[in-house]
């Protein structure tokens, strides 16, 4: 059985634990490295072309972030939205749809599913399968992979 | 030079660096080895300790002298010590680069500790406790400072600091019992 080791008995190096000591004279030189770190220049901050007094400073800050809350909002807003959006609703829907399924891009059931309901009936003029059209198409995907055309 | 005639001749601008020289001069081993001491290598020593004394010359002015110099002194250290711990923690946040082993190796690696057996598995030991509690360890252990003065120096109310030491003097214990393997069988 192990002798218990107990730190009462165990002989105590103080004030400090067996360590090697720091290098010769370095208790001597310490103190003018200190000094010479407190003594340095502190950095400066980025200056001004122009002397602005701290009210302007602040008006200027103000705005900017004002500014840009009120663009974020506008942004996000209806009348905000990019010309490209307002220009993909001018494309009739047979176009969207052969551009959708010309290969050249993938969507998978999830972005189906994310679909809109009113878009359920886009295809309703032009494509008319039979119930037996539809369940041959849907037996034919494969079942390993969610990606569809 | 004795703190009071230290803190007078800092606050008078043309006295200043003399007074902080002799300030540093008086108390840099003190913190050097309560630096080194937990994070137990020396450029890392030397680094925080000189960030130390600068804070305190940054702080100094605003000394309210309701605790003692050294105590203020020590929880600036304290407070470089833990911060640099953790911060090192957080870098190394993939288990295979564990601090404590790092330091663990560092101290293993001292040529001072060579050859001493029981040492290095008491230091290896020390270095297995949380940051804070290591540190309650070294203050009581190794320094011998009061309770009371502990608590001023880490924040923490004496009785948590007596049970602190109290579990980390009992896992030291353990793991050095341990550590010393098992007996040999007799033939």
């Amino acid at each position: 059985m192990n002798t218990p080791f107990r730190l009462a008995k165990h002989p105590r190096r103080r004030p400090q634990p067996l360590m090697s000591s720091p290098p010769a004279g370095y208790f001597e030189q310490l103190p003018t490295r200190v000094m010479a770190r407190v003594a340095a220049p502190p950095r400066r901050p980025l200056a001004w072309r122009w002397p602005v007094p701290a009210a302007v400073r602040t008006a200027l800050a103000s705005t900017l972030v004002l500014g840009t809350f009120a663009a974020s909002l506008w942004l996000g807003s209806p009348q905000g939205r990019p010309a490209a959006a307002a220009g993909l609703d001018a494309v009739p829907p047979p176009q969207l749809v052969e551009y959708l399924t010309s290969g050249e891009t993938h969507f998978d059931v999830q972005d189906l599913a994310d679909l809109p309901t009113r878009h359920l009936g886009l295809t309703g003029h032009y494509l008319t399968p039979s119930t037996s059209e539809l369940t041959a198409a849907l037996d034919a995907q494969p079942t390993d992979e969610a990606e569809l055309l | 030079m004795e703190d009071p005639e230290i803190l007078a001749k800092f606050r008078d601008p043309a006295s200043r660096n003399l007074a902080f020289n002799q300030l540093v001069r008086k108390y840099q081993q003190k913190v050097y080895w309560h630096v080194r001491k937990m994070v137990v290598d020396h450029a890392d020593a030397d680094d925080l300790t000189q960030d130390v004394f600068v804070k305190v010359f940054q702080h100094l002015g605003n000394f309210r002298q309701d605790a003692q110099l050294f105590t203020w002194i020590y929880r600036i250290a304290t407070n470089e010590c833990l911060s640099f711990l953790q911060s090192k923690r957080r870098r190394f946040f993939l288990p295979l680069n564990d601090v404590s082993a790092e330091l663990a190796a560092k101290i293993e690696a001292d040529p001072a500790i060579a050859g001493d057996e029981i040492e290095l598995r008491l230091q290896k030991a020390i270095l297995r406790l949380p940051d804070k509690q290591r540190l309650v360890f070294h203050l009581r252990y190794y320094d011998e400072m009061p309770y009371e003065q502990m608590a001023e120096v880490t924040g923490t109310s004496v009785g948590a600091l007596k049970a602190s030491y109290h579990h980390a003097a009992r896992k030291i214990e353990e793991y050095v019992t341990k550590a010393d393997g098992p007996a040999p069988t007799p033939p």
